[in-house]
């Protein structure tokens, strides 16, 4: 073999094993583009009316949850609990309702029996940040969507959501001795601090 | 992603003579019968990416495997020649720092095409059916926590600069925009300047003395990442505004942590690279042993 045919062979072969260009697939090209197109409030709009409204029937009643924690935190973590990836931090999802036995600028607190005037819970009613109510219902799950930044921008919209929609309900009319119904999300780090009053971020506040 | 440069480069020769051996830094304890695992990581000129891939290679070889560690140093194209190295190689898997979230996906995609199962560490690329998994830490909530910290340090109201990292980084973005979720609903903190310094000590130095001579009276400094932290330092020391200004940066880096320590730069939030990397490793082992449950 001639060294110019050698040479062809050998670049035919360089070519074949590392090729200029790579085709793709329509599907792997239109992800790419769905997560730059990715619209968190659509998303969350049609999320809280599908889901997370019609979902409150599952939260797990508050004053039990708090009963459970405070006796078997493990256990309470086992069986209404949720983490998400490696962390220590678990998010519970609950309703109840409960007297308000004092009102703060950013929090509203809740007796949930009936003689008890220390609040057992607390309504946060300011700025609402983290991911208690993204995380905690279980409803939504982090590998259904195409990246980190989509699944935060939920997060975001979610608590502006609440602070739009549901706390203005909560602040304009909360008021010592008033009866609450409400079903959030709580988030726990450590039983130990975590729990006096239980702060839960609300996505339903009833103020009958 | 241009890859023609580095075909052009790769002699003809060559192609006969070989397979490849590892290249691109770090070393290897190979021998013919045992597994391989691929490490590449970004940039291994930043100290937390060493402890990224120190762990990562360490995991590896603790369960048994070979263990060679790349060093893309920020480029696409250097990454995507590891990776031609890596399928060309017969490595079992490969745990990648990945350079790009946009640019790394064809490279992961190559991978799982030839039968190499990647898992990612630290950072994503934007696609969910390339790698087999993708462990970070939660960027967005470590910045609501510091910017809620950083509102309190600042008594609600001052003036401030945000050096970003790299911008095809989702992990820069997570940060920025947990930070303003929280510092943007105080009016009276005001954003002077944002520029990205590419998570490079040096280029947020050069950032930081220029943008002083703007903006001379700023309170602080937010910065993505801590090897800008300390640049940024380094600058407000050399103008002698070091007590002037509050630092903030983000990875918990000792040399930041001691800095803290001193009474110099005021906070980051801390991440854990061990253990990213350790069970980055320990992911890939239970995948080569037949699980392929990583939800």
């Amino acid at each position: 073999m001639t060294i110019g045919a050698a040479a062809a062979v050998g670049t035919a072969a360089l070519l074949y094993c590392f090729p200029l260009f790579h085709v793709v697939s329509l599907d792997q090209a239109e992800q790419s583009s769905a997560a730059a197109e990715f619209d968190p409030v659509a998303f969350v709009e049609k999320f809280w009316t599908d889901q997370l409204i019609p979902g409150a029937a599952q939260a797990t009643d508050a004053a039990e949850l708090l009963a459970i924690v405070k006796e078997n935190p493990e256990a309470a973590r086992q069986a209404h609990g949720r983490s998400v990836g490696l962390g220590h931090v678990y998010y519970y999802f609950v309703a109840g309702s409960g007297r308000i036995v004092s009102v703060e600028k950013n929090r509203v607190g809740l007796s949930l029996r009936d003689g008890h005037e220390k609040a057992q819970v607390s309504l946060e009613a300011g700025n609402i940040f983290g991911n208690a109510v993204r995380d905690g219902t279980g409803l939504l799950d982090v590998n259904d969507f195409a990246n980190s930044r989509d699944f935060n921008a939920l997060s975001a919209e979610i608590n502006g959501r609440i602070e739009r929609h549901v706390l203005p309900t909560l602040r304009d009319n909360a008021a010592v001795g008033k009866t609450v119904r409400f079903v959030g999300c709580a988030e726990i780090m450590d039983e130990q601090t975590d729990l006096d009053p239980l702060p839960i971020v609300p996505f339903i506040v009833e103020m009958p | 992603m241009n890859r023609v440069s580095f075909r052009a480069l790769f002699p003809l020769l060559l192609f006969l003579l070989i397979p490849l051996t590892g290249c691109g830094g770090g070393s290897s304890t190979a021998t013919d019968e045992t597994p391989k695992i691929a490490v590449i990581i970004s940039n291994l000129n930043n100290p937390w990416f060493v402890v990224l891939g120190d762990a990562a290679k360490e995991r590896a070889s603790e369960l048994g495997y070979d263990v060679v560690v790349f060093d893309s140093q920020d480029d696409s194209a250097k990454e995507a020649a590891h990776f031609d190295n890596v399928i060309a190689s017969g490595y079992a898997a490969v745990l990648l720092n990945p350079t790009d979230a946009d640019g790394s996906i064809a490279n992961v995609r190559r991978a799982k095409e030839a039968g190499v199962p990647v898992f990612c560490m630290d950072r994503e690329i934007n696609a969910t059916d390339a790698a087999v998994s993708q462990i970070l830490s939660d960027n967005y909530s470590g910045c609501v926590a510091l910017g809620q910290y950083f509102v309190k340090q600042m008594g609600e109201s001052g003036k401030y600069v945000e050096l970003l990292g790299l911008v095809g980084d989702n992990n820069t973005w997570n940060r920025s925009k947990g930070f303003h979720s929280v510092v943007d609903r105080y009016p009276d903190l005001k954003m002077v300047a944002q520029q990205s310094a590419d998570f490079s000590r040096e280029k947020a130095f050069d950032a930081m003395e220029t943008i002083l001579q703007a903006n001379p009276d700023i309170d602080a400094v937010f910065c993505g990442n801590d090897t800008m932290a300390m640049g940024a330092h380094r600058a407000l020391v050399a103008a002698e505004k070091d007590q002037q200004v509050k630092v903030f940066g983000f990875d918990g880096a000792d040399e930041v942590v001691k800095s803290i320590a001193e009474g110099k730069i005021l906070a980051t939030a801390m991440q854990f690279p061990k253990l990213i990397a350790r069970t980055a490793a320990e992911s890939a082992d239970r995948y080569l042993d037949g699980d392929r449950d990583f939800r």
